[in-house]
């Protein structure tokens, strides 16, 4: 029927089911023999209307629903929202809680590293990395469970402190594991810096110059391998980074042994923190009291997650709901950027080039805007928007 | 009693049932070896063959749009060529139940009739990650097959035929891996091609194209070529083993020179990242190539007196 356009153009889609997606998202990429001439993302597969379901839910329980959006990096979520919260009911938590904070997300940045670097081996069919990446993952992961009682969601924080405290022999534990990975991750380092067969899919592959960088306003690590030198963690020190200083890994040549060399150089300096932090852990109380009710107002709370800047935008009513909470996760800032770098390289180079952004599908995706052409603005309550979805969706696939 | 031989020879053994129980469990071998230099578990004994029946007994769906005449009877002879080109072949250190002038041709010929089988049945498709794994498998076809053959023509050569069974009788406790190292790699990394292990998967990596020229296949259609697969390995490690390792007199001979190749085999799957089609390409002919033709003219100019 199409065929005039066949053979014209030949396009693979990739999503929104592939096995190189580990969530829903769909790219269409036009090839030529091998090469690609174009790519078309489209994302909202895994939309779940969770900042409008905030609105219905009060703030200690939202707490729970926001670290939801993410399952790879729910301890950041949680502390977006909390220091946003507490800066606008004007309670600050005690140096402990706010030590402790930093240390989990600290941890939590260190699993999501490595699951990543896992996951981008596994795209460039270097399983053994996979494999032995995961299993070191485990180690972190289970001090995180350890810690908190839970391997992801790991609900660490409540408004106003923490939940969790450390003993001494927690601490040791750490260090010990601490010791491992290090080394684990000096091999891992020399691996995908070395090993041939590697460079060769990854060596001057995907390279986004520090200009592109900067125009296409990619966040985190991914802008940090193209010499753009940025991190919240340094830039905007919240929680208890002050009392920590990071260093801003960077590097210039913005290809995806450029990101791969950050984030694993970023696993040493998660180490350092964590080993300051555990030595210099300052006493006293887990938890500052918080009203039920917050006071009217608004604010924006930037962390920086494992994947880049996270932005929460918090308005309050005054009652115990938020009146809005808006959520800009880092890959919705980065996806851009892989629709842009996979023209002109192989077939074969786009899910590498698509693993390089480590991109979170599900957390990315926010409200599409229906209905165009209805001029009328209307708010829709949550039953409603949920009413939709199932309407929307069934009539798509009957 | 002619005729019992013969059906003997083409159900049970060397070519039928034996052969193919002797795969599935050298594709155990290779998944278990795998899995332990990848830090895993790996499956348990009968898993290739739970695989294989599950696969028989499910339904086959036949997607739209291909032409079923060719769908339907492309397994069957890929896996008729590899079962054929066993006769041949010294299988379990047993002389080959038949044997003629070239047979070595003819042998390399039926295997590459399975690779150019699941060419053909990816192009049958309209299928997108079909017809790209199908162009990447015929690509991969050209690059190493010229190489691949011309490493197994190597010992022929200082045998002096084509026939099998005449250069097993040569190469019997000649170990022409330290007389012709190059021709040996040229053919194991070669049997790795043709088998598209990894490096060599790009026709099959599931993070790009799904499962490559078989996506559409399900049920028996994909165990036959699974079964293939097996075969081929199968058979490709006893023409090394025999040719280059010194020969596979006896079945003891043969398990361990064959498991040996296959332990190598695996070790470089768990080493090697996947390589891209053009990179596979840029492999074969820049170095296996190259390597294959200077370990001729060696041949050649080390044997020239003699003729």
């Amino acid at each position: 029927m199409e065929e005039q356009q066949e053979v014209e153009q030949f396009m693979v889609p990739i999503g929104p089911q592939h096995p190189a997606l580990k969530e829903p998202g769909h790219f269409l990429i036009t090839v030529d023999g091998e090469i690609v001439t174009n790519a078309v993302v489209r994302l909202g597969y895994a939309h779940r209307g969770i900042e409008k379901a905030t609105e219905e839910r009060n703030w200690v329980r939202n707490l729970y629903l926001l670290e939801r959006i993410c399952g790879i990096c729910s301890h950041i979520h949680a502390t977006a929202y909390c220091l946003g919260l507490e800066r606008l009911a004007e309670v600050e938590a005690p140096p402990r809680a706010q030590a402790i904070r930093v240390l989990v997300a600290e941890l939590e940045r260190i699993h999501s590293h490595m699951l990543w670097l896992g996951v981008a081996a596994h795209e460039a069919g270097f399983d053994s990395l996979f494999m032995y990446s995961w299993r070191d993952r485990e180690t972190v992961m289970d001090l995180l469970e350890n810690l908190t009682g839970n391997r992801v969601n790991y609900s660490a924080n409540v408004l106003g402190g923490v939940k969790c405290d450390i003993d001494i022999v927690q601490a040791d534990t750490i260090f010990m594991a601490l010791e491992f990975l290090q080394e684990r991750t000096r091999h891992y380092l020399d691996v995908v810096t070395s090993d041939a067969m590697f460079l060769q899919r990854t060596r001057g592959i995907g390279v986004m110059t520090r200009l592109q960088a900067e125009v296409l306003g990619v966040v985190g690590p991914t802008a940090r391998a193209s010499g753009v030198h940025r991190d919240i963690r340094a830039e905007a020190p919240y929680s208890a980074y002050p009392s920590y200083p990071v260093r801003v890994v960077c590097e210039e040549k913005g290809d995806l042994e450029a990101r791969f060399v950050v984030r694993i150089n970023e696993l040493f300096e998660s180490y350092r923190i964590i080993r300051l932090i555990l030595e210099d852990l300052p006493p006293g109380e887990l938890r500052e009291k918080m009203p039920r009710r917050i006071r009217e107002g608004e604010t924006v709370s930037r962390v920086e997650a494992p994947r880049g800047e996270l932005f929460y935008f918090i308005k309050s009513n005054g009652t115990d709901k938020p009146e809005r909470i808006k959520v800009r996760t880092p890959t919705i800032c980065n996806m851009m950027s892989v629709v842009k770098l996979a023209i002109g390289h192989q077939l074969a180079d786009v899910p590498m080039i698509l693993a390089g952004i480590d991109p979170c599908f599900s957390c990315n995706d926010r409200m599409i805007i229906l209905e165009r052409s209805h001029a009328k603005q209307e708010v829709w309550s949550w039953e409603r928007l949920r009413q939709h979805g199932i309407e929307y969706y069934h009539g798509n696939h009957s | 009693m002619e005729i019992i031989r013969d059906l003997i020879a083409l159900l049970f053994f060397p070519s039928g049932l034996v052969l193919l129980v002797l795969s599935l469990f050298y594709e155990w071998v290779d998944r278990k070896l795998l899995a332990q230099f990848q830090n895993r578990i790996g499956p348990r004994w009968f898993q290739p063959f739970a695989d294989v029946i599950k696969l028989l007994a499910k339904e086959e769906v036949i997607p739209q749009g291909v032409d079923r005449r060719l769908f339907i009877p492309l397994p069957i002879v890929g896996l008729a060529g590899v079962l054929t080109a066993a006769i041949y072949v010294p299988i379990m250190g047993m002389a080959p139940s038949h044997s003629f002038k070239g047979d070595l041709i003819v042998t390399v010929y039926l295997l590459s009739l399975l690779t150019l089988c699941m060419g053909l049945a990816g192009s049958n498709t309209i299928g997108r990650f079909s017809l790209v794994g199908a162009t990447r498998t015929l690509t991969q076809l050209f690059s190493y097959e010229a190489p691949f053959l011309l490493a197994l023509l190597g010992p022929a050569i200082v045998a002096g035929s084509w026939q099998i069974s005449e250069i097993t009788a040569y190469t019997e406790n000649r170990w022409l891996l330290l007389t012709q190292p190059f021709g040996f790699l040229v053919a194991l990394i070669g049997l790795m091609g043709k088998l598209e292990l990894p490096p060599f998967d790009a026709p099959e990596a599931e993070t790009e194209i799904v499962a490559g020229a078989l996506t559409g296949y399900s049920g028996r259609g994909l165990a036959l070529f699974h079964l293939g697969k097996g075969v081929e390995m199968l058979i490709g490690l006893t023409l090394i083993a025999a040719f280059y390792l010194g020969g596979v007199s006896n079945p003891l001979l043969f398990f361990v020179k064959t498991l040996a190749l296959l332990l190598i085999m695996a070790g470089l799957q768990a080493l090697l990242a996947r390589l891209r089609i053009d990179q596979t390409v840029g492999v074969w002919w820049r170095y296996g190539a190259l390597l294959v033709l200077v370990q001729w003219m060696v041949i050649i100019v080390s044997k020239g007196p003699v003729l």
